[in-house]
């Protein structure tokens, strides 16, 4: 009998307790960013009514709680706020880490796809043109706008890359550029000949991607479709893991990667088109967070995905607070906060001598 | 296991890469293929082990039609060690070499007490006990081979492909890689360029020229002079080497 298992150098046994840690500090994290804002409300109150909502009463006691108005700005607009973060943090992450791993690129991030020109295009054409009178499409407006043209783009990627026989990841990245310039044209061709200053300016304050638009209403699909794509994804490890080698070598271990490219190109783009849909594009997450996650667990996508994800979510649950309490009485836009911490970071971490990509 | 290849076409646009070849490989037969630059070598075994597809012929390994059968069941018999084996991502080694174990595992199987003993036992073999926990990016090509190699083992199969195998090693790990193989006792397919060591390990070998078997047997049938100077377009005689007593040759004499 071998005692010996499969480790990274650096974390090695110390991997469970981290991600222990990492479930404490969300929590502490989310408890942290409903109590402070614009009104402030003590921790303890936060967490006694936090409880109160999660356990539908059973736990904490609104009566210690005492204020209405405290209960009700933290159960109507902080916590679906808290939520998001989390969730798309999350997802941002898992599909940053699928989409480097079918590519088989470090650099990728979950838009490599062509997914953030779509969407782009999408709620411009939505902002600034309108679905028309039908009262249909008028309600969901800018998010259906979004979600349609992140569709569109990363089917048309995808048809794209898979001309004349395989869809290599080369050609796959190749695809997304050319199909990311031509929508990223035609917005600023619908921008150039709108009449429309604010609809111009709403669009730009859109593609900053901002978690302000979060509320109870959105949270149901945005759980299902980031739960559901992190469950399937937390068990593709050794597809992911054989992605890593190559085409070649995978088919030599039985895995043909071509399908399960396509389908995990997929999954990947209905989660972040659905992201993009509700918050905007929020760059450098899907990019970051892996990057960091591999250097401390190592590329073994066993024990990468469920560490990425927590990273993720803890990291967009901060980046959230600081948008809303680094200028006072202004909500910055969460993706300029997580462009300004990522980018500098990446650059140490490239700087930084033996970081290799991956461990 | 036997392997059965014949007939193969192959055909990338307009030019034919291989025409008409056949290749047997009997049970723990060690088989050579050699022949020069750009014959046809790597395409030929590429078709075989259903990483290209050919126009034509069959492959049969035992009783499995290869060409037929998922890329999952080919690789439970058949393991393959490749040309090129970079990436842009770290593994440690071991981990690497547990990733031979995937055509055994359903997808969400995971890796149990004996899929870690195969892998002990292929690091054993390969003599990179101590290299465990390195970055596999990090090890020179030799040991990259060998960690390549080592995956190839674990995977348990009954036929190995070796494609050029011993490039850019320097002589001893040459002749360690094929030696690892020789003593695992299993067919073995390779496409070698290094004639003398063709003749130490292969009991019998294929010389291809122009997508073409040009001729085959045991290694002292197929080397001879004519032969030689045919594939590789330079002159060469042979002697039997005074101290191994095994074939030996001369170029551009």
């Amino acid at each position: 009998m071998v005692k010996h298992r499969v480790r990274s150098d650096r974390i090695g046994y110390f991997y469970f307790p981290i991600i222990l840690f990492l479930l404490f500090l969300i929590a502490l994290s989310a408890v942290y960013s409903v109590s402070i804002g614009q009104v402030h409300i003590p921790f303890r109150q936060s967490m006694n009514i936090l409880l109160h909502v999660l356990t539908n009463g059973r736990l904490g006691s609104p009566d210690a709680v005492g204020n209405e108005s405290y209960f009700n700005i933290i159960y109507q607009i902080r916590m679906p706020r808290v939520i998001f973060a989390l969730l798309i943090g999350m997802g941002l992450s898992l599909c940053g880490t699928v989409m480097q791993a079918v590519v088989q690129n470090p650099l990728a991030d979950p838009y490599i796809i062509g997914i953030s020109s779509g969407a782009s295009l999408g709620a411009t054409i939505a902002i600034l043109i309108g679905f028309g009178a039908s009262a249909f499409f008028a309600n969901f407006g800018v998010a259906f706008g979004a979600f349609v043209g992140a569709v569109i783009t990363s089917a048309a990627v995808l048809l794209l890359s898979s001309i004349g026989g395989k869809a290599t990841s080369v050609k796959l990245v190749l695809s997304g550029v050319v199909v990311g310039a031509f929508c990223s044209s035609l917005s600023s061709l619908v921008i150039f000949f709108a009449n429309n200053a604010e609809g111009v300016q709403q669009v730009a304050f859109w593609s900053m991607g901002s978690l302000a638009p979060s509320s109870w209403d959105k949270v149901p699909i945005l759980t299902i479709v980031v739960l559901l794509g992190c469950g399937i994804f937390l068990f593709q490890h050794r597809v992911l893991n054989t992605m890593l080698l190559g085409d070649e070598s995978a088919v030599t271990l039985g895995i043909n990667l071509s399908a399960f490219r396509k389908i995990y190109m997929v999954l990947a783009a209905l989660i972040t088109g659905t992201m993009v849909a509700y918050s905007g594009t929020i760059g450098f997450v899907g990019l970051i967070v892996p990057h960091i996650c591999r250097g401390l667990f190592g590329a073994d996508h066993k024990r990468l995905m469920p560490a990425t994800l927590l990273l993720g979510g803890l990291f967009l649950i901060w980046a959230d607070i600081l948008s809303r309490t680094l200028v006072p009485n202004v909500d910055l836009p969460i993706g300029i906060i997580t462009s300004v911490i990522g980018s500098p970071l990446f650059i140490y971490m490239i700087v930084k001598k033996g970081y290799n990509f991956g461990g | 296991m036997e392997l059965t290849a014949k007939e193969l076409h192959v055909r990338m646009g307009k030019k034919e890469i291989i025409k008409n070849a056949s290749v047997f490989v009997k049970n723990k037969q060690f088989v050579g293929l050699i022949g020069p630059n750009g014959c046809g070598k790597s395409t030929l075994l590429k078709s075989i082990y259903k990483s290209l597809t050919p126009q034509s012929g069959s492959v049969f390994l035992g009783d499995l039609n290869v060409l037929k059968s998922s890329e999952k069941k080919v690789s439970q018999h058949l393991g393959v060690v490749g040309q090129f084996n970079e990436m842009s991502f770290d593994l440690t080694v071991e981990q690497m070499v547990l990733l031979g174990r995937t055509p055994h595992k359903k997808l969400l199987e995971s890796d149990q007490a004996d899929d870690y003993e195969i892998v002990e036992e292929a690091l054993r073999r390969t003599r990179l006990q101590d290299y465990r926990t390195r970055s596999y990016l990090s090890l020179s090509g030799g040991e990259k081979q060998r960690v390549i190699l080592a995956r190839t083992i674990v995977q348990q199969p009954q036929l190995m492909i070796l494609d050029e195998p011993t490039n850019h090693l320097d002589i001893r790990y040459q002749f360690e890689i094929l030696s690892c193989v020789k003593q695992l006792g299993i067919s073995v397919l390779a496409a070698l360029h290094d004639l003398e060591l063709a003749v130490m390990y292969c009991d019998y070998l294929y010389a291809v020229k122009d997508g073409e078997i040009y001729a085959h047997g045991r290694p002292e049938e197929v080397l001879t002079p004519e032969t030689v100077e045919a594939l590789y377009q330079i002159k060469c005689q042979t002697y039997i080497n005074p101290v191994t007593k095994r074939l030996g040759f001369a170029y551009g004499v």
